[in-house]
């Protein structure tokens, strides 16, 4: 287990062991600040205020946002009171206001004898805290996982126990509009970086207690909050088992995106196609959960990943479901239209072109050999140059500073296209061509557009070489590869293959809602009824019969 | 799921031949149906005697483990020679159609890489690539075939039996030699989900092959006529030549190529995977990829070297296929077996 992490030292104590029980290799404790967090774990509070801040600071060494607030308490001082917190994590009003006020101010004036240095925890517990949420403990390393998550820990002097206040408050992005997943109908809010908000965005949608959300952290530097999301009844068991065993086998120093999760957790490696959703929007989300798929919630990334994915996906989109399906089936089918384009476009230009002449219309044929007439490159170089000009434009246009797009799209539009045509160095047909098949590989999924980029180039070579013999051997290729894959271990292709009748009205066309009865069959096998039939609606019977 | 193998596989490699019965080829057709029909019944019934087993196994429960070995080697030679004039074809078509100057070794190694992936991940993956394609296939054959009917003049096909019953049944040989193939079904029965339905999908599928053959060959004659079909290698090529749709779509023989090129692939892995298959269970392998790519190499090396041209290939598939393939191991071998085991009352208690 151990070889799937490099070996790493940091400062921080407790984040420098990857596993609890690895053994400790000899001289791997630098200083004695250093603690793994084997040890911390075992380590639990004394009853000295002073020992335990002396501790904790020495494991908070050079961490200079971590703040330390010694006071007494209810301005007695037998009573010393300390609060640890990091600053910017924590609410500071929710900590003045409802913890230090309440507890040195606010507080009974009474030097009486119940003010025992022995009943402060209690009282404190019990009467003075006005925190919606509170827990003890009276180990080390729940303290510092706690101050680590934003919130604020006060220990009382004389007690070897210590109040874990909930007072959790950061900056964060509110709930906006999803910038990559476009709609004209539909929820138009998206997932933020904190992952409470977006359980609390799923919730929202599917209000129900067999919504399921099991938490745990991955990553042992970054300890990172992940949630496995899914309702309890309508998800294959097997599946939710399976999502989390691949889940726990994760043994990385750090998860910063969902990315990291999804390389460590697909089923085909080494394919250019992803097998794994990401999607951030909580509407498609709440949609696969209520298929019967598992959800992934990554703290810190506005994306959540769902599985099994199936390929037909690529060319759906939640606004298919949300306009009619008539007009939905028809625009799937664009989509899919589209796939086949951005995938074959240009090798099927370069094919033709190149060794296939009389598949053409001879007026056709007649005015693309007069615009390539005067090209020097063969069509296959051609049709390259242009493809990798637009990857370049498309990659800029994607990370240039806001302020220069304009001079970027000008250039692009002008100088690749326009000029490159008068001076003979490409033929307008096959800017045509690139230009069709570039903006067709935005009408579908992000994640298949890239695969369908990665293999354009290769099938291109291909028609270059054998003519459209070349074409459709890489056609089958894919297909061949296709049938290999697995998501989560259904079938990359289903509904069509295996083939499942029933399904098909949600693959390339979409059925009416009335007539989805329904749940995809594989993932859904669990409650496979999705709706009370006879709901066509039709009009009410004409008056006066 | 398997069961949907059979009918592409055996689909389109009769489109360019069978002219020995002229006109009345579509009879012969008929009669190969029927012929493979009853070769279907037999080896399904043989095959469900011995559950589990493979056409490579069962021979050694028959006939003892010498002589059932002997017809086992017999078989997977059969395999890998059928598979060979199988690739042979698909290239030559391919080289003598499309591209007449590439070398067939181009068209047959790229096939064969891609053949060898889908064979290496086994039977389920090229099992869905044939769901995927078969559907796809038969629905080109039907538009290409109605959009071929202006050309076409029923007329053609009479006058019915203008020379006598014998040249039928010679032409019936070839395509009865191909549907014949559904005795790859004793290789598939062991890996089927539902193998009591194993009577079913064999008449389905040899019923679905022999309705195509014959609506390709009804309609390459009607269109033609039997002397100009007799004197082509591909009158389905040329029938698909001549169709002329709205000035635009002018030629669509690369369809042809297409189907042709999906339809073979098919064909070859199931082929690839059954010498495969039965050379490891010959072996007595637990697991047959570490074969895969000797044998391809092998299929390969045997393609090119069968023949000397095209005319060669057509002379033997004419010829010698017939009575070589049918008679010994798709009629003769199967019912020697299947009476051997009935006699020494081997095998499940249905017969």
């Amino acid at each position: 287990m151990a070889r799937f992490i490099i070996p790493f030292r940091i400062r921080l104590p407790g984040r420098g062991k990857p596993k609890p029980g690895q053994d400790s290799i000899p001289g791997d404790h630098p200083e004695e600040s250093v603690i793994s967090s084997q040890e911390l774990q075992n380590l639990d509070l004394s009853a000295d205020l002073q020992t335990n801040l002396r501790r904790i600071r020495a494991i908070f060494s050079e961490c200079s946002d971590v703040i330390y607030r010694e006071f007494d308490f209810a301005q007695d001082e037998r009573i010393k009171l300390a609060l640890v917190y990091v600053d910017g994590m924590s609410d500071k009003i929710q900590i003045s206001a409802q913890i230090m006020r309440s507890l040195m101010l606010d507080a009974p004036l009474v030097e009486s004898e119940e003010f025992t240095r022995a009943r402060a925890l209690t009282l404190i517990k019990k009467k003075l805290l006005p925190i919606q949420q509170l827990k003890e403990t009276n180990n080390l390393g729940k303290i510092i996982d706690a101050v680590l998550e934003g919130d604020a820990v006060l220990l009382v002097d004389g007690h070897a126990t210590a109040l874990i206040n909930s007072t959790r408050g950061w900056e964060a992005r509110s709930v906006e509009e999803s910038q990559t997943e476009m709609l004209v109908r539909g929820p138009r809010e998206a997932f933020v970086e904190t992952i409470r908000v977006n359980m609390s965005l799923l919730r929202r949608k599917i209000k129900n207690p067999n919504l399921k959300i099991e938490s745990m952290k991955l990553g042992q530097v970054t300890k990172t909050d992940v949630a496995v999301v899914y309702i309890k009844g309508l998800a294959n068991n097997k599946l939710v088992a399976e999502v989390r065993e691949r889940l726990k086998r994760i043994k990385i120093d750090a998860i910063l995106e969902t990315g990291y999760i999804e390389e460590l957790i697909e089923d085909n490696p080494w394919s250019p196609f992803c097998t794994v959703f990401h999607t951030e929007r909580p509407d498609k989300v709440a949609a696969q959960l209520l298929e019967g798929r598992v959800a992934i919630l990554v703290d810190g990334t506005p994306y959540a990943l769902t599985v099994p994915l199936f390929f037909v996906e690529s060319i759906q989109n939640p606004e298919d479901y949300y306009e009619r399906s008539l007009f939905s089936s028809a625009i799937r089918l664009f989509r899919l239209l589209s796939l086949v384009i951005s995938l074959l476009g240009p090798s099927l230009y370069v094919a033709i072109v190149t060794f296939h002449h009389e598949m053409l219309p001879t007026s056709l044929l007649l005015s693309l050999a007069a615009q390539r007439e005067a090209v020097p490159f063969p069509a296959l170089v051609e049709t390259f140059i242009m493809e990798l000009a637009f990857e370049i434009l498309r990659e800029a246009g994607l990370r240039l500073p806001r302020q220069v797009g304009q001079a970027v799209s000008i250039v692009g539009a002008l100088i690749i296209g326009e000029a490159a045509v008068r001076a003979g160095l490409i033929a307008a047909s096959t800017v045509i061509v690139v230009a069709l098949t570039g903006i067709a590989s935005f009408t579908f999924c992000y994640s298949a557009s890239i695969s369908m980029r990665l293999l354009r180039f290769p099938i291109m070579v291909l028609a270059g070489a054998l003519g459209l013999y070349g074409v459709i051997c890489g056609v089958l290729a894919i297909l061949v590869h296709l049938a290999t894959l697995r998501s989560f271990g259904f079938p990359f292709l289903f509904p069509v293959a295996p083939l499942s009748a029933g399904d098909l009205k949600d693959a390339a066309v979409r059925a009416p809602w009335w007539a989805m009865l329904r749940r995809p069959r594989l993932v859904g096998m669990a409650h496979p009824r999705r709706e009370a039939t006879g709901l066509k609606p039709s009009p009410p019977p004409a008056r006066g019969k | 799921m398997v069961g949907m193998v059979l009918p592409t596989a055996f689909l389109f490699v009769t489109a360019g031949t069978s002219r020995l019965a002229r006109q009345d080829g579509w009879i012969s057709v008929l009669l190969a149906t029927f012929v493979a029909l009853l070769i279907a019944r037999l080896v399904v019934s043989l095959s469900l005697r011995f559950p589990g087993k493979t056409l490579f196994q069962f021979p050694e429960v028959i006939l003892g483990k010498w002589p059932g070995k002997v017809v086992a080697l017999l078989y997977i030679w059969w395999y890998i020679h059928a598979n060979a004039e199988i690739i042979r074809e698909f290239g030559s078509f391919l080289a003598a159609a499309f591209m007449p100057e590439t070398p067939l070794i181009v068209f047959e190694l790229l096939i064969m890489v891609i053949a060898a992936y889908a064979v290496r991940n086994g039977l389920e993956v090229f099992t869905r690539v044939n769901e995927i394609i078969l559907p796809l296939i038969l629905g080109v054959v039907i538009i290409l075939n109605i959009l071929a009917t202006q050309e076409m003049n029923l007329k053609k096909l009479l006058p019915v039996f203008e020379y006598g019953a014998v040249p039928v049944i010679k032409g019936a040989v070839m395509p009865a030699v191909w549907m014949g193939q559904i005795v790859t079904m004793a290789v598939l029965i062991p890996s089927l989900n539902k193998a009591r339905e194993a009577h079913r999908i064999a008449a389905t599928a040899t019923s679905i092959t022999g309705f195509f053959i014959l609506l390709v060959i009804i309609s390459d004659l009607a269109t033609f006529g039997p002397q100009v079909n007799a004197g082509w290698f591909f009158p389905g090529l040329n029938k698909i030549r001549m169709i002329h749709l709205a000035n635009f779509l002018e030629r669509l023989d690369p369809v042809v190529m297409a189907i042709w090129v999906a339809g073979g692939l098919v064909k070859i892995s199931v082929f690839y995977w059954a010498a495969v298959l039965g050379s490891a269970q010959w072996l007595e392998l637990e697991d047959y990829r570490p074969l895969v790519l000797p044998v391809g190499a092998i299929l390969l090396a045997l393609s090119i070297m069968a023949h000397d041209s095209i005319m060669d290939l057509f002379v033997f598939l004419g010829t010698y296929m017939g009575p070589y393939s049918l008679t010994i191991f798709e009629a003769g071998l199967p019912f020697l077996l299947l009476v051997v085991a009935v006699l020494r009352g081997q095998g499940g208690a249905r017969p």
